[in-house]
């Protein structure tokens, strides 16, 4: 875009504190009407702090805003919707029980006829802005009824019907299929050409690359990079992020020690409404990856193995038929599962780093023992160093951490278990480059100790970073099951959309 | 000073322990000795056991992210198993009381918690509903009437006393005290906070949700049980008409105590200091001359104040609903 224009959206040299933490220290951004204009930068840099700054939901401390070419400072969310500035936000602000209609249409005021609401109207209006997304959903069925993706779209058309002249999409994409971020990037393309500026934060390298017009790096809190994309590679925004050349994720797994001992072997195992017919084998020392869309059963694949379902077919740990009903019967014999959301299933957030980390490998304690102190905090002390948790000490509420760190919490509360089957849902959802570096790391590192690994994700690029076997599911069937060196995205991602 | 203060901030019972003192320096300076005698100053918390011992059970339920409504009925029904088991079975007093206390933590975990914990019906109906049951029960089998319990050892349960202290002082410091440790030195404690924080998290963690809970509710069934027998003990009968009021008021005193009424937060620390409040407040009132109605319209804008002031010292702007926005925050300056 050209970049004489005005900004319609600009921050200058805006400070922040939150007590102690200085989480920016001199940031600036400048948005001009009618650009894709990509934020990024790893967790922690100060990302959602800023984009709080531009929507009105915070006020800076020092620095100056401006909106639409005047000063301003917003008096909260409102205020910012009102002038023009609409967000959408990472985590869900839909209302479960209202329809998708209604949860459009949230904020404004419904169309009326003689004093009450206009259903008609209303449904019509929605459509609307469903249109402008592609959007095909019954306008009458409640949200909570809804796909994750199908929410998060949504949530997207609510932001497109405020007619707004800034849309800010944070981590638009996290939860959505590749067809429907193909269809969030035309929108966003459309919304372009009427002039619409656009933020986009995101930790995906990809997308920043196929959409944005001009991307700002935040690093510690201050702008370390503002540049056309054109004049950006991979490797150059990367080192912008981190703040120096980071060694690209090795696409080649390191294949010693892949055992002949059988973790789980599972065979036709079905349940209804979720997969069918899946067989897989997972040995002492691989990685097995699951890959497919979401909707592909590979969550509840996962659940299932950990006691929380109940279907029918043959499971085998170690060679002995196995039939959990809990998890806690699963755990009892080596078990664990990282769940895909850190927050709902994950952590405790309000409890501290250290109670999470031994929540359960002290799950079969008896429960009116006292704990010992002393191998707990050695225990802790351990872990956090293994995995290089960055916390201000054991006893801060782990909702004080960064994704990236809650993550490794999470991962660590189940290495703590001594697992023999480690299996892992997203395990780098939401987190930033250099933690998915760290998580790798520590997934080789468990294989190296002999841990069988079944890890479900749905970006390719990280199942062919760790994965000995890749299993791809379409619909609730394996499709393909790929030994590493045959493996690779164009074919995984092929087979994932039901392509043979 | 500075520790004191940054305490003060951050204390989820700072608020009301601010106002206990306030209020207890304005009845001293008011009414003097009236206030600050001893005789008072133990008729003020023999007047609080009841509402203390079920309160610091109310806690444990509250922690998970549930109430109990029905505790009311349990003090009055485990007065009146007591006399039954006293006077028509013709048990010993010491026996009878543990059987009574047995029978409530039997109850609330059998019937309560089972309902909540395992087949996961709602908290608020379920205990409604049994507060409802067990009233009627009570007032049935007692047929309305006052049993009178002619033991010792019971009516010593709630006007004795030892080394200077009476009994039901006594039976409050320790019920405080077994409970404070088991929150915070057990892995029940532990198992308490986590289903209150994030009940889905535990579960997968392979903690026992169900058991939990059910134990949750079998405490505070035991400590209802307990206040009915303290209760029996200072009326040296068995009323049907006690524990009316006593519900509403010891979820007030827990939640002034700053346990968060959605569970994984809070302690019995603050429960005490709720319970005190409360009490103080009725009694400072009371030798004013002021009226029990008063009383409790004063109690109840206390209750919302104080929760009030509460959130607005968890939010550092003061603006009402922001703590989701805050916690990201956090992370992403982490």
């Amino acid at each position: 875009m050209e970049a004489d224009t005005e900004p319609v959206l600009r921050a200058v040299g805006v400070h922040k504190r939150f007590g102690g933490v200085h989480a920016l220290r001199g940031a600036h951004i400048a948005v001009r009407a009618g650009e894709v204009h990509g934020l990024t930068g790893e967790n922690g840099s100060g990302k959602s702090t800023l984009l709080k700054l531009l929507n009105g939901q915070l006020a800076p401390d020092s620095g100056s805003l401006e909106a639409f070419g005047r000063v301003t400072v917003f008096k909260g969310a409102r205020e910012a919707l009102r002038s023009g500035v609409a967000t959408v936000s990472q985590e869900t602000t839909l209302v479960p029980d209202l329809s998708v209609a209604e949860n459009i249409l949230l904020g404004h005021r419904m169309p009326r006829r003689a004093g009450v609401i206009d259903w008609g109207a209303t449904i019509a209006r929605a459509g609307e802005a469903m249109g402008m997304l592609g959007l095909e959903l019954d306008p009458t069925i409640p949200v909570r009824k809804l796909r994750p993706d199908q929410a998060q779209m949504v949530e997207i058309a609510r932001a497109l019907s405020m007619r707004a002249r800034v849309l800010i999409l944070d981590e638009p994409t996290s939860s959505l299929t590749d067809d429907a971020v193909s269809l969030l990037f035309a929108s966003v393309r459309r919304l372009c050409d009427r002039g619409v500026a656009t933020v986009f934060v995101s930790h995906r390298l990809d997308e920043i690359f196929s959409i944005c017009d001009r991307v700002t790096v935040l690093r510690d809190g201050r702008t370390v990079g503002e540049a056309p994309i054109t004049e950006l590679d991979r490797d150059s925004l990367v080192s912008l992020m981190v703040g120096a050349a980071l060694e690209q994720a090795s696409h080649e797994p390191a294949r010693h020690g892949v055992g002949d001992r059988t973790v789980l072997r599972i065979r036709r195992l079905s349940l209804a409404g979720a997969f069918t017919g899946v067989d897989l084998t997972v040995r002492a020392g691989e990685i097995v990856g699951l890959a497919g869309l979401v909707g592909a059963g590979r969550t509840e694949l996962l659940e299932s193995l950990f006691g929380l379902h109940r279907p029918t077919g043959a499971v085998e740990v170690e060679g002995e038929p196995r039939w959990y009903r809990s998890p806690q019967a699963a755990m009892h014999d080596g078990l664990a599962l990282v769940p895909a959301d850190r927050k709902l299933q994950g952590l405790v957030l309000g409890m501290s780093v250290g109670e999470n980390l031994l929540m359960a490998s002290h799950s079969r304690m008896f429960r009116l023992r006292v704990p010992r102190r002393h191998p707990e905090l050695v225990a802790i002390t351990a872990a956090m160093q293994a995995l290089r948790i960055r916390a201000a000490s054991r006893s801060v509420s782990v909702d004080t951490l960064s994704g990236g760190n809650q993550q490794k919490v999470l991962l660590g509360k189940w290495l703590e278990t001594r697992p023999r089957l480690l299996m892992l849902d997203e395990p780098t959802r939401g987190v930033d480059v250099g933690a998915k570096a760290e998580i790798y790391r520590i997934m080789r590192e468990a294989r190296a100790q002999g841990i069988g690994i079944l890890v479900s994700s749905s970006e390719t690029p990280e199942l062919l970073a760790v994965c000995d076997t890749i299993v791809v599911m379409f619909r609730g069937r394996v499709v393909a099951s790929l030994p590493r060196e045959q493996a690779d995205e164009a074919l995984v991602t092929r087979l994932g959309g039901g392509h043979g | 000073m500075n520790r004191m203060l940054g305490w003060l901030a951050t204390s989820r019972y700072a608020a009301v322990l601010l106002l206990l003192v306030g209020i207890v320096t304005y009845f001293a300076v008011s009414e003097g000795s009236r206030f600050l005698s001893q005789a008072n100053i133990e008729n003020l918390l023999g007047s609080v056991s009841i509402l203390w011992i079920v309160a610091i059970g109310m806690t444990f339920v509250v922690l998970t992210g549930g109430i109990d409504l029905s505790v009311g009925a349990v003090v009055a029904l485990a007065g009146l198993v007591l006399a039954k088991l006293f006077n028509g079975v013709g048990v010993p007093a010491p026996l009878a009381v543990l059987l009574t206390v047995g029978f409530g933590a039997t109850l609330g975990a059998a019937v309560n918690g089972v309902l909540i914990g395992r087949a996961r019906l709602s908290f608020f109906v379920v205990t409604l509903g049994t507060a409802s049951l067990y009233q009627g029960i009570v007032s049935i089998w007692s047929n309305t009437q006052t049993e009178y319990i002619d033991s010792s050892l019971i009516g010593g349960i709630g006007f004795g006393s030892a080394l200077g202290l009476s009994t039901p002082i006594w039976i409050m410091l320790g019920v405080f005290l077994v409970a404070f440790v088991v929150l915070r030195w057990t892995y029940f404690g532990r198992d308490i906070y986590a289903v209150g924080g994030n009940i889905e998290a535990a579960r997968l963690s392979g903690i026992n949700t169900t058991a939990t809970i059910v134990a949750a509710y079998g405490v505070v069934g035991a400590c209802a049980a307990l206040a009915g027998v303290v209760q029996a003990g200072r009326l040296g009968a068995s009323s049907p008409d006690v524990g009316a009021e006593i519900p509403l008021a010891a979820a007030a005193a827990v939640l002034l105590g700053g346990t968060s009424f959605l569970g994984g937060i809070g302690g019995v620390t603050g429960t005490a200091v709720g319970v005190l409040f409360i009490g103080t407040l009725q009694n400072g009132l009371a030798i004013k001359g002021v009226s029990s109605f008063w009383q409790q319209v004063v109690t109840g804008v206390i209750l919302i104040v104080a929760v009030g002031i509460d959130r607005i010292q968890q939010s550092p702007r003061g603006i009402v609903l922001r703590r989701r926005v805050r916690g990201e925050e956090m992370s992403d300056s982490g």
